[in-house]
């Protein structure tokens, strides 16, 4: 690695965030207003004014980390590919048929969502493959060729290839694929095995539709990013966040994005673990809100929530062990978050039986809310938390002036009017529906799931969370509400405090008594060689490779196995046995005298780097602070106490303790600290408000 | 109702806690069963009982198998009263005695805190056999229970801890695959670990006596908001009768009839009418006739009322003994799921007369089973697939119905190909949407499933129960009937049409193709606006020639709608009327 400075990106809907980190262990921040139509372009402009803010050049660039929300746009709007499915004769509508599920009971009004390949896009080939992964029926290329052609002038751009039992023998779908990369260069293709090498033809086929349908959206975004990141001077190796909280090289994303559609959101995630274990907080509601949307998590024993399977669904969107059937079935590993569609850009309208509703539709960042004074005419979040004082007339930390008689006028015409309200009575209905539907996602994520909110932190970040966050707290009874350090960007924070994982799978079916600990211990070394390869590749030296491994074990006949870790001095069945029975009568209280039956060896191996965010004593470069005693402001909290004149502090400045209503402002985000709440200072720099 | 002075988000933690509780067990059941019909199709249940054996939810999986649990619990509690202690697990399956049908295991484990009684985990599992005549033990061709299997009245499985060897070697000498069998069983000890594990988590949470009232007030909302949705229904009588086939034996159709009383807040559904027990084995057992009831009714209800015992308090039903709805003992009942299904349309045509904008049209007329069983030739191995074929929706008032989707009575879900190939001697060759299977309407119904399986073993049993063969599922509010179903044999030889319900022996090659029926339509099909029709045509799912016929719309070779050719066909279509 030629530079120094790790630099992190957030794309969000309306605000691209960035992070610098510099070699001396100091980060530089920048809110950067997103540009949707091309959205690399607000990255690379915001990487050049970092970099002078720095006072570094490109070349200081060791790696670029980044989360985008380019693949769940594409299938939230369903904007993805034209995109056909060639499968096995007889087999063409096992995308559609699914898992047969509903999501609830007793419901005869649900919709199912119309699959991402129609059925006159999905067609069928000759060719079979056995149970045992005999040819039972060859596969012509001239064949698939013909129909990919035929898909083509159709109007497909993007084919998914799922053949039956492919998982035994994949041999007809890569000759299929390659077939038709021959034949159609211009066409993405995306074979079932190269996304999902498993058992079970609905999941496959899903997974890889889904992958096919996103593909050259995502693919062209990483290209031209790469490409515009080259031009401004900066070669430092792309690496994206991916649905489970990693990072990977920009080129995987481009070849499977369906593992990076829950990208950045999973990433502040995994940052907010590394917070809580930092200050010693166990339990974590993590909350973050941003332009679009808001999504909620759960860090519960210091422990994230992931997910194998991950149905993406519109409205409130959560993943669901076993559901299937609620949107588009993806199986691969996801960090569990509930996501709404409500952010500050969130417009509010009045329906036609006299009802306030706001979202789902979204302001973004173009037009962007009636205060930005960029031709966006209709009232959102941030309009009524404008209007009631909440938030301060400059944005970004001065980058953007807000026009406060605009956002009055919006709300008045369009809210405050129909509903024969003051506009600030409009403004706090708005600010109040908004809270609500934010709750249903950290319900879902708690209540709904048994948790008891009660005995949780909520972690407040985003652009808009912290000036929610404290009321959502008393709407769900948590007591305690932490602000990180830079809430505003903490997910681009997050993508830096964390390690790259890597896992190397090797399939290895049998049962245990027979199996070979010899080859075992041969297979264990090679995947170790293979992946201290990779990492050192990606820039890790020797001393910060850590590598574990795992043995997925289960009883004859189970589909569902238990992870046991293992290292080689426990190459031994009845050692392993012991070990798998010990596990599996910790979960279930109870264990089988059967057959256990050997699934997968897995390698997770970690890159470890020596500059990362340290959320114990996170360090930021000075920000420009207006200096001066506190000023006072009017701001409406609430209907119980109205108009108030509450303090104005700067966060840079904040120390001691100080009873609500106050308003803690730093050039990222603003804390909203409500009549009766009291906030101060930790130790590693967090707000902490007792609500 | 009492006053109680409650917490709201207590009692909307503790609501959802539950629910969290039985999908937590549901979950255990899929990680930890052994048979593909389980593991795989889901054919089990979750619920949590209070101490007197009232149900406080129910885990999003089978819902037909939960509104027999008040009648299951109560044997149990008749069979061992007070005499309960800390470690026994309970098990039945016999129809006669609370249970449903011999492959379902009902088990109960009472939960305690100290001495103190609290509930009980439940879960009832089908297993992939229990012995008697015919792998499976699902055939619609005995004609007493004492051909279907091992019949287990309620019998401790473990005694304060101990493990009853005894049953469990009974059980394992009597089922085709004892392996499989008692793994599933297991699965069912460790999920109802789980939920006594999760339940008094709860109570130690929030205190056991608090938490009884809270449990009190959550049936007691489920009442409340039941009998507010009764109350707004027109009072009266209304009547409906739909027909099963044969029973296996005869062709000779069999109806069932219901008369709904809506009286108040109340309703009474009196199946008098029904046809008298029959020989064949689809005989359902009065806990089932309430369970099917229930649910046909709960599905006219709001979304938000809580599934437990309280929405039973406001339905009463009634079926003479000795009939189909309510047989005397030994009558033969293994392949009672189809009589349930078609309770459930029976009292959804009433509902439809009492709520025409909640009901649907009937769907496929519950799931086809086919059951292949025998022994591998080289290693005499035991192999029985239990395969499901499920669904399509008939429409509703305001949409079309769905295709490959559950029968709303259970929530099951489909054996993947793959997993069904690497567990059975069987080769799947096709399985696809039926084009034109739909009933027509304004609003059309769902397409059915083909699935087309060949034999690769040596010799099999085959046993396949289906329906709606010759009475399709209806339509409403003017829209047309689905296709019926169809079983052809060796469709490229002999092409054999076979009647719904079969059990015969099959030799390796032998192909068996089940061609499910759609979903009726709801509506004027001559409503239909051409463009849906257009969809539909483009995307294969109907003909032009059933577009013609059905929906008077007609296209062009380019498969363009035609206006004028339409309105004309749509004009002499409406003139025939």
């Amino acid at each position: 690695m030629d530079g120094t400075a790790r630099i992190a990106v957030d794309i969000g809907g309306t605000f691209t965030d960035l992070v610098l980190l510099s070699a001396d262990g100091r980060s530089h921040y920048l809110k950067q207003a997103s540009t949707p139509d091309r959205p690399e372009q607000a990255v690379i402009d915001g990487i050049a004014t970092l970099l002078k803010t720095a006072g570094l050049v490109p070349g200081d660039i060791a790696e670029v980390l980044h989360g985008t929300t380019v693949g769940s746009n594409t299938l939230l709007q369903k904007q993805g590919a034209v995109t056909g499915l060639i499968t096995t004769r007889g087999f063409r509508d096992v995308l559609e048929i699914g898992r047969v599920r509903t999501p609830g009971m007793f419901d005869l009004t649900w919709k199912k969502p119309e699959p991402l390949v129609p059925r006159r896009f999905r067609r069928e080939v000759d060719e079979r493959i056995s149970t045992e992964g005999e040819v039972l029926t060859p596969l012509d290329a001239g064949e698939v060729v013909a129909v990919a052609r035929g898909l083509v002038e159709d109007g497909v751009t993007s084919i998914a290839i799922c053949f039956l039992n492919s998982y035994r023998n994949p041999e007809h779908e890569r000759a299929a694929e390659a077939a038709i990369r021959d034949a159609l260069p211009d066409t993405a293709v995306t074979s079932s095995v190269s996304v999902l090498p498993e058992i079970k033809e609905y999941e496959r086929t899903s997974t890889a539709v889904v992958n096919a349908y996103v593909l050259p959206v995502l693919q062209s975004y990483i290209a031209r990013l790469e490409a515009g990141l080259g031009e401004a001077g900066i070669d430092a190796p792309l690496l994206v966040s991916n649905s489970n909280g990693g990072l990977a090289a920009a080129k995987t994303a481009q070849e499977k994005p369906v593992f990076f559609i829950s990208s950045g959101r999973s990433a502040g995630v995994v940052g907010a673990t590394h917070m809580g274990r930092a200050v010693g907080e166990d339990n974590l509601i993590v909350f973050d809100m941003g332009g679009t949307t808001a999504s909620a998590a759960l860090v519960h024993d210091g422990k994230l929530s992931r997910t194998n399977e991950y149905e993406f669904r519109a409205g409130i969107s959560t993943p669901s062990r076993f559901i299937k059937a609620g949107g588009y079935m993806m199986r691969v590993p996801t960090v569990d978050v509930a996501e709404v569609g409500s952010g500050g850009g969130s417009i509010a309208w009045v329906d036609a039986g006299g009802l306030l509703n706001v979202g789902p539709l979204s302001a973004g960042a173009e037009p962007g809310p009636a205060c930005y004074a960029m031709g966006g005419e209709k009232p959102t979040v941030t309009d009524a938390n404008v209007v009631l004082g909440l938030l301060p007339e400059t944005l970004a930390g001065g980058s953007l002036d807000l026009d406060v008689s605009a956002a009055r006028a919006a709300i008045g015409r369009d809210v405050a009017e129909p509903l024969g309200l003051s506009v600030e009575d409009a403004a706090i209905g708005i600010r109040d529906v908004a809270n609500v539907n934010m709750a249903r996602a950290i319900r879902a994520v708690t209540v709904e799931r048994g948790v008891d909110p009660r005995d949780f932190t909520l972690l407040g970040f985003g652009g808009s969370g912290p000036v929610h966050a404290c009321d959502l707290a008393r709407v769900l009874n948590v007591g305690r509400v932490l602000f990180p350090p830079m809430p505003g960007v903490f997910t681009a924070m997050g993508m830096l405090a964390g390690d790259v994982e890597r896992y190397f799978i090797q399939a290895w079916p049998g049962y245990l008594r027979n199996a070979d600990m010899a080859k075992l211990s041969a297979t264990m070394t090679d995947l170790a060689e293979r992946a201290e390869a990779t990492l050192k590749e990606e820039g890790y030296a020797a001393s910060g490779i850590t590598l574990d491994f795992e043995i997925d074990l289960r009883f004859e006949d189970q589909d569902n196995e238990v992870a046991v870790p293992v290292t080689r001095g426990m190459l031994d069945a009845d050692k392993l046995r012991a070990r798998f029975i010990e596990i599996y009568r910790s979960i279930y209280q109870y264990a089988s005298d059967d057959e256990v039956e050997t699934v997968n060896l897995r390698l997770i191996g970690r890159g470890v780097r020596a500059n990362k965010v340290d959320f114990a004593h996170v360090r930021t470069a000075a920000q420009p602070s207006p200096g001066g005693a506190a000023q006072m402001r009017s701001a409406y909290f609430d209907r119980v106490s109205g108009w108030r004149d509450a303090p104005v502090l700067w966060r840079e400045s904040f120390s001691g303790e100080q009873a609500g209503p106050a308003i803690i402002e730093s050039s990222d985000s603003t804390i909203v600290v409500p009549p009766g709440a009291r906030a101060s200072l930790d130790a590693a720099g967090n707000i902490v408000v007792e609500v | 109702m009492t006053q109680r002075n409650l917490d709201p988000i207590t009692l909307a933690v503790v609501s959802s806690a539950l629910d969290t509780i039985v999908d937590e067990m549901a979950y255990t059941v899929m990680r930890t069963s052994r048979s593909p019909l389980v593991r795989d199709v889901l054919d089990y249940s979750c619920t949590i009982c209070d101490a007197s054996g009232r149900i406080l939810t129910q885990a999003k999986t089978v819902a037909l198998h939960l509104g027999a649990v008040p009648d299951a619990i109560e044997a149990v509690l008749e069979a061992y009263g007070g005499t309960f202690v800390p470690g026994d697990i309970v098990i039945l399956n016999d129809p006669y005695q609370g249970g449903m049908h011999l492959p379902d295991i009902f088990m109960f484990k009472p939960i305690f805190t100290g001495d103190t009684l609290h509930g009980f985990s439940v879960v009832i599992t089908h297993h992939c056999d229990m012995g008697g005549r015919v792998p499976g033990s699902n055939a619609a061709d005995s004609t007493e229970i004492f051909q279907e299997g091992l019949r287990i009245p309620p019998l401790k499985l473990y005694e304060a801890g101990v493990r009853n060897r005894t049953l469990i070697d009974i059980i394992r000498k009597n089922v085709r695959v004892p392996d499989l069998v008692i793994g599933d069983i297991e699965s069912q000890i460790a999920t109802c670990n789980i939920g006594e594990r999760n339940f008094i988590d709860l109570l130690e949470r929030y205190g056991e006596s608090e938490l009884r009232d809270y449990f009190d007030e959550l049936i007691d909302y489920g009442e409340t908001l039941t009998r507010k949705v009764i109350a707004s229904w027109p009072d009266g009588e209304y009547a409906f009768t739909d027909y099963i086939d044969g029973d296996g034996f005869t062709r000779e159709q069999i109806p069932i009839t219901v008369k709904l009383t809506v009286d108040g807040d109340h309703v009474t559904a009196d199946f008098e009418g029904s046809s008298p027990q029959v020989r064949g084995a689809i005989n359902s057992t009065m806990s089932f006739t309430k369970s099917s009831t229930y649910l046909a009714i709960r599905c006219a209800l709001d979304q938000k009322v809580p599934n437990n015992a309280g929405v039973y308090r406001c339905i009463t039903v009634k079926a003479p003994l000795g009939s189909i709805l309510n047989p005397q003992m030994p009558a033969p009942v293994a392949a009672r799921a189809l009589t349930g299904y078609r309770t459930v349309d029976t009292v959804m045509g009433a509902l439809a007369q009492v709520v025409p904008d909640k009901v649907r049209a009937a769907g496929e007329g519950g799931n086809t089973v086919i059951c292949f069983g025998g022994y591998d030739k080289e290693t005499r191995e035991p192999f029985i697939m239990v395969d499901m074929i499920n669904g399509a929706w008939g429409a509703r008032a305001d949409a079309d119905g769905i295709e490959g989707i559950t029968n709303p009575s259970q929530n099951m879900s489909n054996m993947p190909i793959e997993t069904l190939e690497q567990r059975y001697p069987v080769r799947m060759e096709e399985y696809a949407f039926r084009e034109d299977s739909c009933g027509a309407g304004r609003y059309r119904g769902g397409l059915g499933l083909v699935r087309q399986y060949r034999l690769l073993a040596d010799e099999a049993i085959l046993q396949l129960r289906s329906d709606r063969y010759v009475n399709p599922p209806y339509g409403l509010g003017g829209g047309g009937p689905a296709a019926p179903a169809r079983n052809v044999f060796n469709p490229d030889a002999e092409h054999e049409d076979l009647p719904s319900k079969v059990t015969r022996t099959v030799h390796t090659g032998d192909v068996l193709r089940h061609e499910q029926p759609g979903g009726g339509g709801h509506g004027d099909p001559l409503e239909r606006p051409v463009e849906e029709v257009a969809a539909d045509v483009l995307n294969q799912k109907i003909s032009p020639a059933f577009a013609k016929a059905q929906f008077g719309v007609v296209f062009a070779a380019d498969l363009s709608a035609d206006p004028d050719a339409t309105a004309a066909r749509r004009a002499e279509m409406a003139a025939a009327r």
